[in-house]
């Protein structure tokens, strides 16, 4: 009898609290159902946007660089010196292309990096020591001259981050 | 080109691209699986982490490149070739 009257307050209690859960519950589910991702995708586009012109200026400071290189070799070597160089500065660029089309795939279209840009160097080399024409130190010089241009670009990153 | 020298130069062609590769191909591994966590977290982020990857990625395959430019001339262009 002392006790029942004791109980039943406590019993009240736990179901308003139950009450309340219910009710919180239901305002959760309805804000989940509200939730709006628009600014979430914004977001993202915008973000792949910015990819798309680190990538564009990765490629014009690759192209800028080859064609210096290209201009010095010319004048100072001979013309058969400056083609392989050429060739190899191209296809750097190639790479460097394939690279970032690989990347800009991952985890939307495919689940891991592809190695297809490997091709690139492997024929360069095998196209080399087949033609005469061309030489192989100068195309190796050539395809890593996109290396200058990937170091300019994180000394810029870098820079701005830090005035940031 | 002799026989000593072939065989050289094929077993000096695999450990180059075999040894060269082990290092970056684990490097391109963890990175490209922490960029796209990532990305799964902060997809606003995503340009900002794409970038990075294809910076490091060209540094990294780059080792792998070295190795595989070492295999090809000992292959096809090789300089002890007498």
């Amino acid at each position: 009898m002392l006790v029942f009257p004791l109980l039943q307050p406590e019993n009240d209690s736990s179901k308003e609290d139950q009450r309340e859960l219910e009710t919180l519950g239901e305002s959760s589910q309805s804000t989940e159902s509200n939730l709006n991702l628009g600014p979430v995708m914004e977001a993202s586009i915008a973000s792949s946007d910015e990819y798309v012109q680190l990538q564009q200026r990765i490629f014009r400071a690759a192209l800028l660089v080859s064609a210096l290189a290209v201009a010095i070799t010319a004048f100072f070597f001979e013309s058969q010196v400056a083609i392989s160089l050429l060739i190899g500065a191209l296809s750097g660029v190639l790479y460097l292309r394939l690279l970032a089309r690989s990347i800009g795939q991952l985890g939307t279209s495919s689940k891991s990096v592809s190695k297809i840009q490997l091709v690139v160097p492997v024929v360069l080399v095998l196209a080399v020591s087949k033609l005469s024409q061309l030489e192989l130190l100068p195309a190796l010089l050539g395809f890593l001259l996109y290396k200058p241009s990937l170091i300019f670009q994180i000394l810029l990153e870098s820079r701005s981050r830090a005035s940031s | 080109m002799d026989s000593i020298t072939t065989a050289a130069s094929v077993v000096a062609a695999g450990l180059a691209v075999g040894l060269g590769a082990i290092g970056p191909g684990i490097g391109q591994g963890s990175a490209a699986q922490g960029a796209v966590e990532g990305i799964a977290r902060q997809p606003e982020a995503e340009g900002k982490i794409r970038g990075t990857l294809l910076l490091s990625f060209a540094f990294m395959e780059s080792l792998t490149i070295y190795g595989l430019v070492v295999a090809l001339v000992l292959l096809f262009a090789n300089p002890f070739a007498g």
